[in-house]
C-alpha cells in the first residue's frame, strides 16, 4: 500500500468487515488500484475468519447422557434436600422453647422486682445514710491544728511577747 | 398420569434441562475449550438451577439465569486454571483436532489454532462477546443479558473483536 493511501486502511477493513463501501473510498477505488486489490484481499480475510469462527463451536455437543446424569445429581442433592426439613424443624422448635422460657424468665424478674415492700424500702434507704462511729473520732482539736501549716519562721504554737516587760 | 407428572419438579426440571442443555453447554465450551470440563460446568449450572427451580419455573427466566450461571462458572474455573497456568495451553490447543474434523486442510487446521490463540488474547470484553455470539441458539440480546450489557454495546465489541481478529487470517 502506497504511503498516501494509509488513510484509506481504516475505510478498507470497515468496508470488508460491513459490506458497505463508503463513497468517498468507492471514489478513489476507482482511481487506486492498489487500494482496489486491497480491499479484495480484505473481504477475503474477513470471509475466511467468518468460515473459521463458527469452527471454534465444532464438536461442542453434551454428551447423549447428559440430562440422564443431571437429573440422577439432581435427584441426590433433593434426596439430601428433603433429609433436612426435619433437621430445620428440630432446630426451630428448639430455639422457638429458649426464647419462650426466655420471655418468661425476663418477665417474672420484673414483676419481682416491682414488689418490693415498703419497709424493705425504708430499710435499705436508712442503711444508705447510715454513718459509722468512728467518723466523730476524725472532729478533734488536732484536726484544726493539722489543717493551718504554721509559715516559714513560724511555730505550732502562737505564744505571745511582752515587749514591755523584757524592757 | 401427565397431570402428576407436571406437578413434579423434577420432571419440569427435566424438560428445562433438554431445552438448554446445548446451549449451556456450549457457552462453558467456547470458554473453556475443553469438553471433560464444559459437562461438569454445564451440570454444576444445572444443579444450582434446580435449587432454586422454585423461581426458575418460568421458562424464558430459567433460560436467562442458566446461561448468565454457567458464563460465570466457567469463566471462574478459567480463571483458576490461568492462575495454576498449567492449563493455559491446553486451553488453546485441546480439542482443535476434533474441531476441524471435517476440515482435511491442514492449512486450515493451523489457522484455526492460531485463531483460537488468538481469541484467548482478546481483551476480556471483546473475547466474552465473541465466545457468546459464537453459542448457537444466542443472538445479541441473550449475549447482552449475559453480560449485563445493551444490544448495541454487544454488536459493537463483536464488531471491534473482529476487526481486531482480521489480521489474524493474513
Amino acid at each position: 500500500m502506497k504511503k498516501a493511501c494509509e488513510k484509506w486502511k481504516e475505510p478498507l477493513r470497515e468496508a470488508a468487515l460491513t459490506g458497505i463501501t463508503a463513497k468517498d473510498l468507492e471514489e478513489h477505488q476507482r482511481g487506486c488500484a492498489e487500494c482496489a486489490a486491497e480491499l479484495d484481499e480484505v473481504r477475503a480475510r474477513a470471509a475466511r475468519l467468518d468460515t473459521l469462527l463458527p469452527l471454534m463451536m465444532q464438536g461442542a455437543e453434551p454428551p447423549a447422557d447428559f440430562r440422564a446424569r443431571v437429573l440422577a445429581a439432581a435427584d441426590a442433592a433433593g434426596r439430601g434436600k428433603r433429609g433436612r426439613p426435619r433437621r430445620v424443624w428440630t432446630l426451630a422448635g428448639a430455639s422457638a422453647a429458649v426464647v419462650v422460657v426466655l420471655i418468661f424468665a425476663v418477665t417474672l424478674q420484673r414483676r419481682t422486682a416491682r414488689r418490693i415492700p415498703g419497709d424493705e424500702l425504708a430499710a435499705a434507704q436508712k442503711l444508705a445514710e447510715w454513718r459509722a462511729p468512728s467518723d466523730g473520732l476524725l472532729a478533734t482539736p488536732g484536726r484544726e491544728m493539722l489543717r493551718t501549716m504554721p509559715r516559714l519562721g513560724q511555730g505550732y504554737l502562737n505564744v505571745p511577747v511582752k515587749r514591755d516587760e523584757e524592757e | 398420569m401427565a397431570r402428576a407428572g407436571a406437578c413434579n419438579p423434577e420432571t419440569g426440571f427435566g424438560e428445562r434441562v433438554a431445552e438448554n442443555q446445548r446451549r449451556v453447554f456450549q457457552i462453558a465450551y467456547g470458554v473453556l475449550r475443553n469438553s471433560a470440563d464444559a459437562e461438569e460446568v454445564a451440570q454444576e449450572a444445572f444443579l444450582r438451577a434446580y435449587q432454586k427451580f422454585d423461581s426458575l419455573r418460568d421458562a424464558e427466566k430459567f433460560r436467562a439465569w442458566v446461561n448468565r450461571i454457567v458464563f460465570r462458572l466457567a469463566l471462574n474455573r478459567q480463571r483458576g486454571y490461568r492462575r495454576r497456568l498449567a492449563r493455559d495451553t491446553a486451553w488453546q490447543t485441546t480439542e482443535t483436532t476434533a474441531m476441524v474434523d471435517g476440515a482435511k486442510d491442514a492449512e486450515r487446521r493451523l489457522t484455526l489454532e492460531r485463531l483460537q490463540r488468538e481469541v484467548g488474547r482478546l481483551p476480556e470484553k471483546f473475547r466474552s462477546v465473541l465466545q457468546l455470539s459464537l453459542v448457537e441458539e444466542m443472538d445479541a440480546g441473550d449475549v447482552g443479558v449475559v453480560l449485563g450489557i445493551p444490544e448495541g454495546t454487544v454488536r459493537s465489541r463483536l464488531h471491534t473483536a473482529r476487526k481486531l481478529l482480521l489480521d489474524v487470517m493474513k
